[in-house]
């Protein structure tokens, strides 16, 4: 798994950040280390700070930075010049940093690898986007109808939102996780939009409410387990 | 006259900057508090205070004393003017070397690197209203001197006067980096604070080094 580091001018900050994105992962996630506020409890930067995280996140899938404003970036920068990493990948993201942080995390645990992390995270603002978008038409063409049924997809299921807040953040990260653990391509499509199931962020983007309909089909060795786990989760209604 | 800048006259000029710094801190706040976070004067009497504080022993090269001096600032300062003073300090420890004094031509070498290496870090360009309109003019300024056949003392006197003048043409730019360029045409009509302390450092190596 990949690890995280957080570089805030703010130590209140990054904790309620951090504190934000493992109310998502329950179950555990990514290591995520954090360099945020001056020593004297001040807002700002300390790239020997940065360089401590780096080492304290230090992952050999790789590592990826999210950053709050101006100096977050200079410092972390300077950082990589000061102690750079001997053997794995450390990318700077340019994610906002709450939503991508939250992305990145449950994305991670998941089991995903840095560059799909990294994708997820700069992708961060789109359920958002979404959600603030007139309805009508949708923001996104639709994708073609023959991707959920091309060559090589065990089948497609229909199930029925049935928890009061549809498909939110929590219940979201819930089925990203679980999806992400298995080894299987799984999409979920709602309304003319199509999900990767792997992706938090593009399950959002969906705007499934209670009583949404969701088409499931996944492809890969463990599709069905895939499909059996996805739709107990909503029987379940995620728990809620 | 002085012909170099030795090892205690690099100690000085640090002095020199620290105590302009504290005597200027109140006015490089009240720059940074029309188009920044009101945080850059109280930031570097911070940083220059640690900096004094952490060259007691004195670092007997000067390549130890910019690097002493550019980790000093980077742990102490908080803004992006820890990283930026830093890397200005640590680029130009590493291209002066394990040497105890620096000539004229020694010295533009290194007040180059260090120059190079906050535009780098910045990834600023003339014109963005940032510390690197004051001293990009200013080491081109003191290699034209130098070229010319002045000499230490006299380079560094043009360079300081070069990046006053740059500082004062930041006044009616649009910042493009930094916290500044959040305001847009709003940060027009200010000088940029980075502008104005990069100009003391400059100062106080003129002052340091007048015979």
């Amino acid at each position: 798994m990949i690890g995280i580091v957080v570089v805030s001018h703010s130590a209140a900050l990054a904790a309620a950040a951090v504190d934000l994105a493992a109310q998502m992962v329950p179950t555990g996630g990514p290591v995520v280390a954090v360099a945020a506020g001056t020593t004297d409890g001040g807002l700002g930067t300390d790239a020997t700070e940065v360089a401590a995280a780096l080492e304290q996140a230090a992952s050999p899938d790789g590592v990826l930075v999210l950053m709050d404003l101006g100096s977050a970036v200079l410092s972390a920068e300077l950082a990589l010049e000061l102690s750079p990493p001997e053997d794995h990948e450390v990318r700077l993201s340019g994610a906002p940093l709450v939503e991508g942080l939250v992305a990145a995390v449950v994305r991670a645990a998941g089991g995903a690898d840095l560059a799909t992390v990294a994708a997820e995270a700069e992708g961060a603002l789109e359920p958002k986007r979404v959600a603030l978008a007139p309805a009508d038409p949708p923001a996104d063409p639709p994708e073609p109808a023959s991707s959920a049924d091309g060559p090589g997809r065990d089948g497609v299921v229909r199930v029925t939102l049935r928890n009061p807040q549809g498909l939110h953040a929590r219940p979201a990260a819930l089925l990203a996780t679980a999806v992400g653990d298995l080894d299987a391509e799984v999409r979920i499509s709602h309304g003319g939009r199509d999900a990767d199931a792997g992706s938090s962020l593009e399950l959002m983007a969906l705007g499934a409410g209670q009583g949404a309909e969701l088409e499931l089909s996944a492809s890969g060795p463990d599709a069905a387990t895939a499909l059996r786990v996805v739709g107990d989760l909503v029987a379940d209604g995620f728990g809620e | 006259m002085a012909d170099t800048l030795t090892l205690e006259g690099a100690i000085a000029w640090l002095g020199a900057f620290r105590d302009a710094v504290h005597e200027h801190g109140d006015h490089l706040t009240e720059l940074d508090s029309a188009i920044g976070d009101a945080d850059h004067g109280s930031n570097l009497v911070r940083g220059t205070d640690a900096v004094m504080a952490a060259l007691d022993p004195p670092p007997d090269t000067v390549a130890a004393l910019g690097k002493k001096t550019g980790m000093t600032l980077v742990t102490s300062v908080g803004g992006a003017s820890g990283p930026l003073y830093g890397t200005f300090f640590l680029r130009a420890g590493a291209a002066a070397g394990d040497v105890t004094e620096l000539d004229a031509a020694a010295l533009g070498t290194v007040l180059r690197a260090g120059v190079d290496g906050i535009r780098s870090r910045g990834k600023a360009e003339l014109g963005d209203k940032t510390m690197y309109d004051a001293l990009g003019p200013a080491v081109d300024t003191y290699d034209a001197a130098v070229a010319a056949g002045d000499d230490i003392a006299t380079a560094a006197r043009a360079a300081a006067a070069a990046a006053a003048e740059g500082r004062d043409a930041t006044e009616p730019m649009e910042a493009r980096k930094g916290r500044a360029s959040y305001l847009g045409e709003r940060s027009v009509g200010h000088v940029d604070p980075g502008s104005a302390s990069a100009t003391m450092l400059l100062e106080a190596l003129a002052r340091t080094l007048a015979p």
